[in-house]
């Protein structure tokens, strides 16, 4: 027995794992249904209509389909990034202002191309720009956590708040319109410098495929690569880094930038490629969803954007429900928060019953 | 197994519900004339959304097979990620043909999703996309002459204040917000200098922006904070620019903390509700008969590119089926101000009296009408600056 | 209190870790529970302790059918169980952890809980203070006070998982006298070991496991060989070393001074020749920690100098260390050795180093397969880390390392493991020195220091005490050392 333990116990553990998340995966999705129908039945509309409308609002039609790729891409962009510090075991929850710098990087570039000439030239010099403000931005945050001791997470929090100020700032400053001071956003892009798209589905064809990259890539570099392999060492245990005489701080410092510049270049698709300018809110929230999209996906790098496509049908089609159902339209918003806490307690039983599960023994 | 059966029951649950919402829809398809709204803020604000929305409910009662659907709350930081094609579209899918969108800065996002559909008809109100030709062939341009309103607000102010210090909560800074919080001031210096006859510069009319048309927490100036701001340090009449009631509701405060304190608010017909010991009154939007002319040309076709700004109706300025624009008084105006508006009204309406008349100078002593000239639509569509005499920034900072 | 365990059988998929198991401790007696590592051990005591739950089979309590599922419900029942690795707040004083989880109420209760407290360390000669932080504390006594706590939780029966393990003769002096104690007050004992000398000296009855069945039992007197064949089927080699001839000075330490465990390291100066077997001796936590970790360059030094082959290491980061060919295996494999979430193969990717952007898992595939089976670890390439029980974990540690290495050093490198794994990580080890390689090793086992080493340290409250060659010396003078008198 001694001797074939190891080899039944991998495949054995591969098994489970796969048998382990659908499982999982069966249970989240009815806790999740039945806590978001108890809050709709609450609210006095019919749950399965609202279902109906949700469903039909985000598949229901090509463009529909469309307009949740769109929201799909930053969110796919943001996942992959996390999935880099997830790896290493950091908490980039700076993410979000990550979103933020990367479209103002994004922005500050295009403001010298408004006269809509050389637009491919700026174009990808707003993207370079965009993944590099990112980058920085996160850069911060693992500065301050490898050399300063503060944890990522405060630091991230941190940040967001000042990238939040400084777009506030420069909105309602610098970069406002002539002669206007209005929250409601930079001066509209030329529509060279829009990102383009095929209007028929409104859909981006090279959005698209930059996320589609982003996931190839970071499967390849996650799972074939030297850096992909030591940010999961080390995310396993850094105080073995010594043995395989690993840098802990580089690697930190790698999948910080790594996070950034996916996050900032989400921030150049929400600029270019759907607000047409910078405005408050620009980041959406998606770098906060993409936090709980890869947690709920464990971490894994092809469940990860399937999940970030049920969360855009989520976005795109609750708006059905002040739209048809005349549910409070802060109702949908309430529906969205259960939904992540559904999910999450899911998360927290399935970690706690694999630990006990996973005891090992002597 | 028995989670499996369950499993089981939910999709046939499902599957079935959607069966009849589909048949329920096919029952309901004699296909009335369907026109969407996009409103800003909630549709029940008790403010400039609400008028929006009541305007299309107006539409729906006025004329028979209408049906309105809408979306409130269409803002980035309400619904983040939802941009404004996107909501075009899905009116589109279910069938609106005409779309009203009620915000200043939905301007770029409507004239995207009218390119995008040609075949549906686009209202855009506020904007000026059709004066710049910014404009394609199916969207048009609608607002009120609220400069009235305002010009009444700012009247009953001035002849209500104590002190002769007027507050003004500001939204956003660009040219409506600019020419209405004129109007506000050119209204309330008739009263003061005319009416009154007291001391021109015994008269402060200070402008405070908050950055948006209301509240958004961490984003913009908090609305509350400053009309709290305005009471404390001397000014008894506060009037509302924005597009919610914080004004009102901070007034109610003061009056029960013993203070004297006014206010006006803004837009809703139903916004000094509630709060008759300090509303003064509120210029307000009736949106109906706006809304009416233009659906009514789309039904039949004759819809086209322009720009409608519509007066009130001066033989009664608060008929709900002619005046786009009108003032609703309020329970704390007394008796002989609301004397002195009649007759301000009935100046107004007779083209006795224009405020905007020469010379009116701009914030930094340029001249904005030479004396004796009486601006044209576009002067005051156009306002660049704030006039001299009142407080407060012209553009941002 | 009575206990009988009937057909006991705890499944992980197809792996069978308890399989049948049956099993009687009489109330006021000490019994044994021997077998080799990953015989199933462990895993029995979890269950009954209600830390992981059963497949089949039933726990009687007093001829009373018992089903519980947490360990609260299990010490509730009156069990309680010291596992392997402290289960407590190092943060925190032992006080406060004494007082975790009886402290109920808002009350400040802490001078009542202060006396209780040290009643019971003075009732077992125990030696442990409470105002001190449990990280700072040993192996040994944080199982002390794990072991007070669960007494005044009112535990009657007491499991011990591999209590010995990682402690100093004093503490299992001490330990085995409180245990003895503990049974002539009528309470029942059961203690978890692979070392047979642990169970002579102190059960009254062994049961020993093998391969998740019972394989016999005994009562006073043993008889030492029937139960070696019991554990292992048949006894095990001892080691055999061959004398090697030294060769230059790899390490030189002159009055290096450190921080780190409660005594710190200070003004320490030696030095080290190629194919050097040096043994670390001394009470754990005595330096020995520090100074492994100062020679390997993961502690910097406060004060002094070091040199490798002459060479002036002051200043240099771990990595000037790593190439200078010093390796260091700590004495917890999966906190500080090994990464327990990766496979056999990606540690050897890990180890491949090189400039290559991509990882050749080919060559990592091979070399994984090639070394798990000259070094024997159980295991596929695929077999993650934590899965290996702890003599695979060692032996993966090992086949890890490089060939060029100048300098091991190992922290009780047996820590753990059962006799047959013991020497073959000694005769593996040898062979190291034979390439004049110079091998540093602590161990808190004495015999096995006077066995292996060529020249003993010993430690004594942060210096070193005494610096001898093995055959200058004996097992009695070098115990006086470790107390403190030279």
């Amino acid at each position: 027995m001694q001797e074939s333990n190891g080899i039944n116990t991998s495949v054995s553990r591969r098994d489970n794992a796969i048998a382990r998340f659908s499982r999982d995966l069966v249970i989240t999705v009815l806790v999740v249904v039945s806590f978001t129908t108890l809050i709709i039945v609450l609210a006095g509309a019919p749950p399965l209509a609202a279902y109906y409308h949700i469903f039909k609002g985000s598949l229901g039609s090509w463009v529909k389909l469309g307009h949740v790729i769109r929201v799909w891409i930053p969110l796919t962009l943001c996942t992959c990034g996390l999935l880099y510090t997830f790896r290493i075991g950091l908490w980039n929850i700076g993410v979000e202002g990550q979103v933020i710098m990367g479209a103002v990087f994004t922005t500050y570039v295009l403001r010298f191309g408004m006269d809509g000439r050389m637009a491919n030239f700026f174009l990808i010099a707003a993207f370079t720009a965009g993944v590099a403000g990112g980058a920085l931005w996160a850069l911060i945050a693992g500065y301050l956590k490898t050399k300063g001791g503060v944890n990522e997470i405060f630091a991230g929090l941190g940040l967001n708040f000042v990238a939040q100020g400084i777009i506030l700032w420069l909105i309602f400053g610098p970069w406002k319109r002539a002669g206007i001071a209005s929250m409601s956003g930079t001066e509209l892009l030329p529509r060279e410098l829009w990102l383009s798209y095929v209007s028929t589905i409104r859909l981006s064809p090279l959005g698209l495929s930059l996320a589609l990259c982003a996931i190839i890539v970071t499967a390849i570099m996650l799972r074939y690569t030297k850096i992909g392999l030591c940010l999961k060492a080390l995310g396993s245990n850094p105080n073995a880094a010594h043995i395989f005489d690993l840098n802990t701080r580089l690697y930190m410092l790698l999948a910080m930038v790594f996070a950034g510049g996916f996050a900032g270049l989400a921030g150049s698709m929400q600029v270019t490629g759907v607000y047409h300018r910078l405005i408050p809110a620009i980041s959406s929230n998606y770098g906060y969803l993409a936090l709980l999209v890869a947690m709920l996906s464990n971490y894994n790098v092809w469940i990860g954007p399937v999940v970030a496509f049920f969360f855009a049908c989520l976005n795109v089609g609750s708006i059905q429900l002040p739209m048809m159902l005349q549910m409070d339209s802060s109702l949908s918003g309430v529906i969205q928060g259960a939904l992540v806490l559904a999910a999450l307690a899911v998360h927290a039983w399935r970690i706690r019953a694999r630990r006990i599960a996973e005891e090992t023994w002597y | 197994m028995k989670r499996k059966i369950t499993l089981l029951l939910c999709v046939f649950c499902f599957l079935f519900s959607l069966a009849i919402v589909q048949s329920g829809y096919a029952a309901a398809a004699d296909k009335p004339f369907t026109f969407g709204l996009l409103l800003v803020g909630p549709y029940n604000d008790h403010g400039y959304s609400q008028a929006h929305y009541e305007g299309g409910e107006y539409v729906e009662r006025t004329i028979p097979g209408t049906k309105m659907i809408y979306i409130d709350k269409v803002n980035p930081a309400d619904r983040p990620g939802i941009t404004i094609p996107q909501l075009v579209d899905d009116m589109v899918e279910k069938g609106a043909e005409l779309i009203i969108a009620n915000s200043d800065d939905m301007k770029d996002g409507i004239r995207e999703a009218a390119r995008m559909h040609p075949e549906t008809d686009f209202i855009h109100i506020s904007g000026d996309d059709v004066i710049t030709g910014m404009a394609p062939k199916n969207l048009a341009n609608l607002f009120g002459r609220m400069e009235y309103g305002k010009m009444m607000a700012g009247f009953v102010a001035a002849m209500t204040s104590q002190t002769g210090k007027i507050g003004y909560l500001g939204p956003l800074v660009n040219d409506e917000t600019r020419r209405l919080a004129s109007s506000c001031y050119l209204g309330a210096r008739y009263a003061w200098e005319t009416v009154l006859k007291k001391d021109p510069a015994d008269l402060k009319f200070q402008v405070t922006w908050i950055g948006f048309w209301f509240n958004i927490p961490g984003v913009t100036a908090d609305p509350t904070q400053v009309a709290q701001n305005f009471f404390n340090s001397g000014y008894d009449v506060v009037i509302s620019g924005i597009d919610t009631t914080e004004a009102v509701v901070v007034a109610n405060q003061k009056i029960k903390e013993g203070k004297e304190a006014w206010a006006i608010p803004y837009d809703y017909v139903g916004a000094c509700e509630g709060a008759s010991a300090v509303c003064l009154g509120v210029p307000y939007f009736n949106w109906g008969p706006g809304y009416v002319s233009f659906i009514k040309k789309s039904m039949a076709g004759t819809f086209a590119s322009e720009w409608l700004w519509l007066s009130p109706d001066w033989k009664d300025i608060n008929n709900i089926d002619t005046s786009t624009i009108g003032f609703a008084r309020g329970g704390a105006l007394s008796a002989e101000s609301g004397i002195a508006l009649s007759a301000f009204i009935s100046d107004l309406g007779a083209g006795k009296l224009n405020l905007f008349t020469g010379p009116l100078f701009y914030q930094d002593g340029s001249v904005y009408l030479k004396k004796g000239a009486v601006a044209t639509d576009k002067e005051i569509w156009y306002m660049k600056q704030l006039l001299k005499g009142m407080s407060g920034q012209s553009s941002a900072k | 209190m009575r206990i009988e365990l009937r057909d006991m059988h705890k499944h992980y998929g197809s792996i069978k870790a308890n399989n049948g198991i049956n099993l009687t401790v009489e109330e006021g007696t000490i019994h044994g529970i021997l077998g080799e590592n990953g015989a199933g051990k462990s895993t029995l005591m979890k269950v009954l302790a209600g830390y992981i739950p059963k497949t089949g089979g039933e726990i009687i309590i007093d001829d009373k059918i018992q089903d519980y599922h947490t360990p609260a419900d299990a010490s509730r029942r009156g069990i309680g169980m010291l596992y392997q690795e402290p289960l407590d707040y190092p943060p925190l004083t032992v006080l406060e952890n004494f007082m975790i989880g009886q402290a109920g109420g808002v009350s400040n209760k802490t001078l009542r809980f202060r006396e209780k407290l040290e009643d019971l360390i003075r009732h077992f000669n125990f030696t442990i203070d409470p105002d001190v932080r449990v990280k700072q504390l040993t192996v040994g006594e944080r199982q002390q006070l794990e072991m007070l706590r669960l007494l005044s939780l009112g535990i009657e029966v007491l499991i011990l998982d591999e209590p010995t393990t990682g402690i100093s003769d004093l503490q299992k002096e001490a330990l085995f006298n409180s245990l003895r104690r503990l049974a002539s007050e009528g309470k029942s004992v059961i203690l978890v070991s692979h070392k047979l000398k642990d169970s002579e000296a102190l059960c009254d009855r062994v049961t020993v496991l093998r391969e998740g069945e019972v394989t016999g039992s005994m009562e006073k007197p043993y008889d030492a060989n029937e139960l070696l064949s019991m554990m292992f089927g048949e006894p095990p080699l001892p080691s055999t070393r061959s004398p090697v001839e030294y060769g230059g000075t790899v390490l030189s330490m002159k009055n290096i001074s450190g921080l780190g465990e409660r005594t710190g390291l200070s003004r320490c100066t030696i030095d080290v020749r190629e194919g050097e077997m040096i043994g670390l001796a001394g009470l754990e936590g005595s330096g020995q920690g520090v100074f492994l970790r100062i020679a390997a360059g993961i502690t910097k030094p406060t004060d002094g100098s070091l040199s490798f082959f002459g060479e002036d290491m002051s200043g240099k980061n771990l990595h000037a260390f790593k190439k200078a060919g010093v390796v260091f295996l700590p004495a917890s494999r999966l906190e500080e050795g090994l990464m327990p979430d990766l496979s056999i193969q990606e540690h050897f990717a890990l180890k491949e180093g090189g400039s290559s952007f991509f990882v050749k898992w080919d060559e990592a595939r091979s070399e994984s397969r090639e070394k798990t089976e000259k070094f024997r670890v159980k295991g596929t390439p695929d077999t993650i880390a934590e899965a290996l029980s702890g003599g695979n974990q060692q032996r993966l540690m090992l086949s890890l390392l490089s060939k060029e290495s100048t300098l091991l050093l190992l922290e009780q490198p047996t820590r753990g493991l059962d006799v047959e794994s013991t020497n073959w990580v000694w005769w593996h080890l040898s062979k190291y020195c034979l390439r004049k390689t110079a091998v540093i090793f602590s161990s808190t086992d004495l015999d096995e220091i006077m066995s292996i080493a060529d020249r003993i340290l010993v430690f004594f409250d942060g210096t070193i005490i005494k610096d001898v060659k093995r055959d200058k010396t004996d097992t009695k003078e070098l115990a006086k050392a470790i107390a403190g008198k030279v």
